[in-house]
């Protein structure tokens, strides 16, 4: 029953799309030919389609009779108006087709891996990103009816024009269903190519081209996954696509769909926006004018408003996780965002010229491999002396420029269809050199053949047994830690309730609060108290005195003058204390306090807790600092800094605000001393857990600080609740 | 300034001024202190099911009898006192007929941090249950702390590639006495 429930919850969305992008491209006067309607239907639907779930997602709508009824509306309309149907067949006689032999090879090379693809795709879903952020979000939002802001997870902040349709799907079908949409849009992208090459004359091309993108190890598993790269490849092709219709057919109404599409390339995968960069860039120079261009951007702000509001609303950044320094917030540290993208520019490659062969035959450092024959890539350089592949390597310049910014090999596919387009026409005129290779990235990519040469991320086999549930859901799942621990969640955590952890657990399969400890600021702070409790470098362990004559002062500032070259190097105040005549000045109600960076932490600088912290969450440079206004002019004449062991290049100065609002520094004399802790720095950090609401928490053996609570996990103030799969869950206790 | 960057800032300025930057904040309530636990819970019972993760040494990965493990020559654990003061260390161990047979009387020394706490003889086989009071200088509050007992006779298997063995260990750790349990 589940397995025929995931194939009906993604056939209905797809025919949905299919079904809408019929009716849309009909009344735009498109004038496609028989094998290239499904696929641009398909995905021109599908942007379309991404809009309407969306608007009920913002009205909370989001229950499943009603997204039932909404793929099915799509899919009856476009039936009722006869758009469903496929326009007559070229006539053959007037085109260049494949020679039989070739069809007959290709076709099966095709329908081999499409078997191998679909019992994929139909399996249970344990897909790393799929199982853990895509669909626990899509589960999420499904459970609350419509969006809600999600602070503790980053992703939910990225654009999600794809993983919106799982949603309709998931509602049916859950997991696998969003797996098989997906599928479908891999589906759709080998047709496009395909079709491309016979719209332009070069059928072979097009069919080596579709079998090079479709057969690739990391097209393979990203498409049959709960991934969206594979679907953003689909958007980016259909853009170019419909562009060259357009330029073809010089339908005003087209640019309506390119319009939409390219916007639906934001919507999908930020990087994507590329698109809309040569949609209009495009239109412009052709047509020699800035209004078909301008309605092609208009279109496009549809698709990209409303991702762009939901940020603004629910993170006070429009373009989060990005750009954090500008639009500052307190959901996304800066810092996460430096060692995030750091980290995505390298995936810590020493030497990216290894690069060429990491994505191409190793793939196990940029999780995926586009296979061996990718290492022929230069050649779609080829291409460019006719106008086909200079056609093709414009957009594909654009996308690939993005690339720099996320170096995993998934970042590689909306560039694929354009490369391995360029490669066939360039290489066309040696037929049988371009066929071979057709049939040596077929074996390369097989995956008994693919275990041989690589342990990266790619099909093992095929799973049918799973895919028909012969064996159990559950059973197939639990082969995977990530679904164990995941259980086990839901099996001791009581409804409602927080579990903080430090290591991916399949979140798609329970529907506890869970929160991956870099997924947010929040968890961030969360695991800032893990740390602070085990990790002694962590801890209040130096004090910094600054003394001066006694005066009164009304608004003191401890500024930061310290600069680092080291990217995590951080200022950490555990706490900030003044002092008049030996006596410490007690916090009173009328103070006011601030910090910069990070204003939202600084009462943690004034808690009198030893786990806690104010961190700048930046990288430390002049000029940060910690503000109080006392209310009234106050005695002082010392202040206090307790810091963590490890700020070493953390240099600090003392300002009070004179008569004129200037801030002026007091001449003082500094101390630095080492500090013990004075009681049980891991009893306050379960506390300060405990009182943020994060009531368990789940640790591998080998997390960090994992040793440690497991040691005497009453040390904490926590109880172990059990121990499996290499991994504990503790509660913390009241 | 060009017209376009003066645009440019105008619309980063006019998005930055629509962010949500926080007024200034009082100060939150005062935390409560807490004291570092007087006592833990310090005798690892060989059945514990995280008595694993305080091995050091010689001690086998598999219980027996759902009570018991072999140790080799020198089986040591790691453990974290809360305390250093009042501590006992307390081990239960049998020395094995069967062992003894071969090894005769054996000599048991017993370690903490590596400072030699007794050493004790044993000329017959049977069950036995130890008790010293630990130095407090010996131990740091709230620092990994190891605790041995050495045998000073294996038994060696009769044929080759057997395990040697030294005693029955039950249970091995520190108590405190004379304070009250919080």
């Amino acid at each position: 029953m589940n397995a025929l429930a995931a194939l009906a919850g993604a056939a209905s969305t797809v025919a949905a799309c299919y079904g809408l992008g019929a009716m849309i491209a009909a009344r735009l006067g498109a004038r496609v030919r028989r094998d290239e309607k499904f696929p641009l239907a398909f995905v021109l639907g599908a942007a379309v389609l991404h809009l309407a779930i969306f608007a009920v997602m913002a009205l909370h709508f989001a229950y499943r009779p009603i997204l039932i009824a909404l793929l099915a509306a799509c899919v009856v309309a476009a039936l009722v108006t006869g758009d469903w149907r496929l326009p007559a067949a070229e006539d053959a006689a007037r085109e260049r087709s494949l020679p039989r032999a070739i069809r007959y090879l290709f076709g099966a090379i095709a329908a081999v891996f499409t078997v191998l693809y679909l019992f994929n795709a139909w399996a249970p879903e344990i897909s790393p990103d799929g199982s853990t952020y895509h669909l626990s979000l899509v589960a999420l939002y499904l459970r609350a009816h419509g969006f809600k802001p999600v602070p503790t997870n980053v992703y939910s902040t990225l654009s999600g024009g794809v993983d919106i349709l799982f949603l309709p799907a998931f509602a049916i079908g859950k997991h696998s269903a969003a797996a098989l949409t997906h599928f479908a849009f891999l589906i759709a992208l080998g047709l496009a190519v395909l079709s491309y090459g016979r719209r332009i004359g070069q059928p072979l091309a097009g069919a080596a081209a579709a079998l090079l993108v479709y057969l690739s190890p990391i097209v393979g598993i990203d498409g049959t996954s709960a991934y969206n790269d594979v679907a953003v490849a689909a958007i980016v092709f259909s853009v170019f696509y419909w562009v060259q219709i357009w330029d073809s057919q010089r339908e005003g109404r087209l640019l309506i769909a390119i319009g939409l599409l390219a916007g639906y390339c934001y919507a999908a995968k930020y990087t994507a926006f590329v698109m809309l960069i040569y949609a209009v860039g495009f239109v412009a120079w052709r047509t020699r004018r800035m209004g078909p261009a301008l309605v092609v951007a208009a279109y496009s702000l549809v698709m990209v408003a409303p991702w762009i509001l939901k940020d603004w609303i629910y993170v006070g950044n429009p373009v989060a996780p990005f750009a954090n320094r500008y639009f500052q917030n307190p959901n996304i540290h800066v810092s996460f965002e430096d060692n995030w993208t750091a980290y995505l520019r390298t995936y810590g490659l020493k030497n990216l010229w290894t690069l060429p062969l990491e994505v191409t035959v190793n793939g196990e450092t940029t999780g995926g491999l586009l296979g061996p024959i990718f290492l022929a890539a230069p050649l779609a350089l080829l291409a460019l002396r006719s106008r086909n592949g200079r056609r093709l390597l414009a957009p594909c310049a654009l996308i690939l420029a993005t690339y720099a910014g996320n170096v995993g090999t998934r970042f590689l596919i909306p560039s694929l269809p354009f490369i391995a387009l360029a490669m066939a026409l360039a290489l066309e005129p040696a037929a049988p050199l371009l066929i071979l290779l057709v049939a040596i990235h077929a074996a390369a990519s097989w995956p008994e053949y693919l275990q041989r040469y690589t342990q990266a991320w790619a099909l093992q086999g095929i799973p049918y047994k799973a895919a028909l549930r012969i064996v159990p859901e559950d059973r197939y799942l639990n082969d995977h830690d990530t679904y164990r621990w995941a259980r086990m969640i839901e099996d001791h955590v009581p409804p409602g309730k927080r579990v903080l952890i430090r290591t991916e657990v399949a979140t798609a399969y329970t529907s506890r609060d869970v929160l991956w400890g870099y997924e947010g600021a929040f968890n961030e702070e969360m695991q800032d108290l893990l740390d602070v409790g085990w990790d002694s470098s962590s801890q209040p362990r130096k004090l910094w005195m600054c003394s001066f004559p006694e005066r009164r002062v009304c608004r003191l500032r401890v500024v930061q003058t310290g600069t680092t070259k080291i990217r995590e190097e951080q200022w950490d105040v555990h706490e900030l204390r003044f002092f008049d005549a030996g006596v410490e000045l007690p916090r009173l109600p009328e103070w006011r306090l601030q910090a910069h960076p990070n204003p939202w932490g600084v009462q943690l600088a004034f808690d009198n807790s030893e786990a806690t912290r104010w961190r700048s969450w930046e990288t430390l440079h002049p000029g940060m600092n910690i503000e109080v206004d006392f209310g009234r002019e106050q005695p002082v004449d010392q202040v206090r800094v307790e810091l963590s062991d490890l700020d070493w290049r953390v240099r600090m100065r003392v300002e009070a605000m004179d008569a004129n609002g200037l801030w002026k520094q007091l001449p003082a004399r500094e101390e630095l001393r080492p500090k013990q802790n004075e009681g049980s720095v891991r009893r306050a950090a379960a506390f300060e857990l405990r009182a943020h609401g994060v009531d368990y928490l789940l640790l591998k053996d080998t997390d960090f600080g994992a040793k440690d609570i497991a040691e005497n996990p009453a040390a904490w103030g926590m109880t172990r609740l059990v121990h499996e799969s290499a991994a504990s869950l503790y509660e913390v206790n009241p | 300034m060009t017209l376009r960057s003066g645009l440019l800032g105008a619309l980063c300025g006019f998005l930055c001024a629509c962010g949500n930057l926080p007024e200034p904040y009082a100060p939150p309530t005062q935390r409560p202190f807490f004291e570092a636990p007087a006592e833990a819970p310090q005798i690892i019972n060989m059945a514990d099911a995280d008595a694993e993760s305080h091995f050091v040494q010689d001690i086998s990965a598999e219980l027996e009898g759902n009570t018991w493990r072999w140790t080799g020559k020198r089986p040591t654990i790691r453990l974290r006192p809360g305390s250093n003061q009042k501590l006992v260390y307390s081990i239960d161990f049998t020395i094995a007929e069967q062992t003894f047979q071969q090894t005769g009387p054996v000599t048991l020394s017993l370690f903490v941090n590596d400072h030699l706490l007794d050493r004790v003889r044993y000329t017959s086989p049977g069950r036995r249950r130890v008790e010293k009071p630990v130095p407090a200088e010996w131990l740091e509050r709230d620092q990994n702390a190891t605790l041995a007992a050495e045998i000073d006779k294996l038994w060696m298997p009769p044929q080759r590639g057997g395990t040697p063995l030294g005693f029955i260990l039950i249970a091995l750790g520190l108590e405190q006495r004379g304070l009250e349990r919080k």
